[in-house]
């Protein structure tokens, strides 16, 4: 092995800049003949065994370093999916044309509405229809009796659908 | 050595994470870079440990050079794994304070042990500087790095690492010569 440092520098000139010529001269003496000496004794060689185990384990690092690069482009590539796709669904949320929405509160009770027999499932009414009968009733005594009837009836009978009026209207 | 256009070739493959790029820059370094971590180490064990670490390292940081002396950043980061080396098994204590002892028992432990392994003269004497000087001079040596490119690797004026190259290299060879 020979120093390359020689060649590309001049060891005098170096030397010269901190010291006088003589001390110069006798410093470059110096280094070489210390580097004569590692030159005679060199060092051992590494074995092939390792040489080549270094190199399967370069072989291996890099091949680590291929599979971890591709799974980072695939994670990066599923999470800017993930990204776009909630960025969509986002997106139609808010610009989503929605039906406007008719609120609308209804006097009569949907299952009033929507029965087919009132008297059954709404118990107001069924209340009113027992009445309305009860008063057809009475009519009819009255009128059965209408000769032989006296006024306190038909008062009374007054009274009763002024009551069942309000009543009904109170709810 | 690589000729540069070469070695900006093997350079952009590994950049490309190119196996064979790769392959191509172990050939070329490994041997300088074990060198340098067995000079500063004296155990192949370890110095094949931190050959490893060095490229599975350079294989995550190879594109982070930028151009320059690709000799220079590379041995930086050898330097750095050595220092790191001493600082995660708290060797720097002992390498300061018991250099003088530990490689001559490293050299009677190793050849009891292994046999196999025989730590050199050069290794011994080595063992003998600081482990500041001992770095420079291998990373001197085994970089092939100029004085102002290693200056700049240690962060420090380039009259100093002359200096220091000079004073390392000097002792060492007394050193030799009084064995």
């Amino acid at each position: 092995m020979t120093m390359n440092g020689e060649t590309k520098e001049n060891l005098m000139n170096l030397f010269e800049k901190f010291l006088n010529s003589e001390q110069a001269e006798q410093s470059v003496e110096d280094i070489q003949k210390g580097e004569r000496i590692l030159r005679k004794s060199a060092a051992p060689e590494p074995d092939d065994e390792l040489i080549a185990n270094i190199k399967s384990g370069i072989a291996a690092s890099l091949l680590r370093k291929k599979e971890n690069a591709f799974r980072e482009i695939v994670y990066k590539t599923a999470a800017i999916a993930a990204g776009f796709i909630i960025l969509a669904v986002i997106s139609v949320k808010l610009f989503e044309v929605q039906p406007e929405k008719t609120v609308s509160s209804s006097i009569i009770p949907k299952a009033v509405w929507e029965s087919e027999c009132l008297a059954d499932d709404d118990a107001d009414s069924a209340t009113l229809v027992a009445d309305i009968e009860q008063i057809e009733s009475d009519l009819l005594t009255l009128q059965s009796n209408e000769n032989g009837g006296n006024g306190e009836a038909v008062t009374e009978l007054e009274m009763e659908l002024t009551e069942i009026n309000s009543d009904f209207w109170k709810g | 050595m690589a000729k540069n256009d070469d070695l900006a070739r093997i350079i952009s493959g590994c950049k490309s994470g190119d196996a064979e790029s790769f392959s191509e820059l172990v050939d070329i370094y490994a041997s300088r870079l074990y060198g340098y971590f067995y000079r500063l180490t004296g155990n192949r064990e370890t110095s094949d440990d931190l050959l490893s670490e060095l490229f599975v390292k350079l294989v995550g940081k190879i594109r982070s050079f930028k151009g320059g002396s690709f000799e220079g950043w590379l041995f930086k980061i050898a330097s750095n794994i050595f220092y790191d080396y001493l600082r995660d098994k708290q060797q720097q204590k002992k390498l300061f304070d018991a250099q003088k002892n530990q490689f001559e028992s490293e050299e009677v432990t190793h050849t009891k042990e292994s046999g196999s392994e025989r730590i050199d003269e050069l290794q011994i004497q080595l063992g003998r500087l600081d482990t500041d000087t001992r770095e420079l001079i291998m990373l001197r040596f085994y970089s092939q790095a100029s004085f102002k490119e290693i200056a700049a690797m240690r962060s420090e004026p380039i009259g100093t690492t002359l200096s220091k190259l000079h004073r390392g290299l000097k002792k060492l060879r007394e050193l030799m010569e009084q064995k």
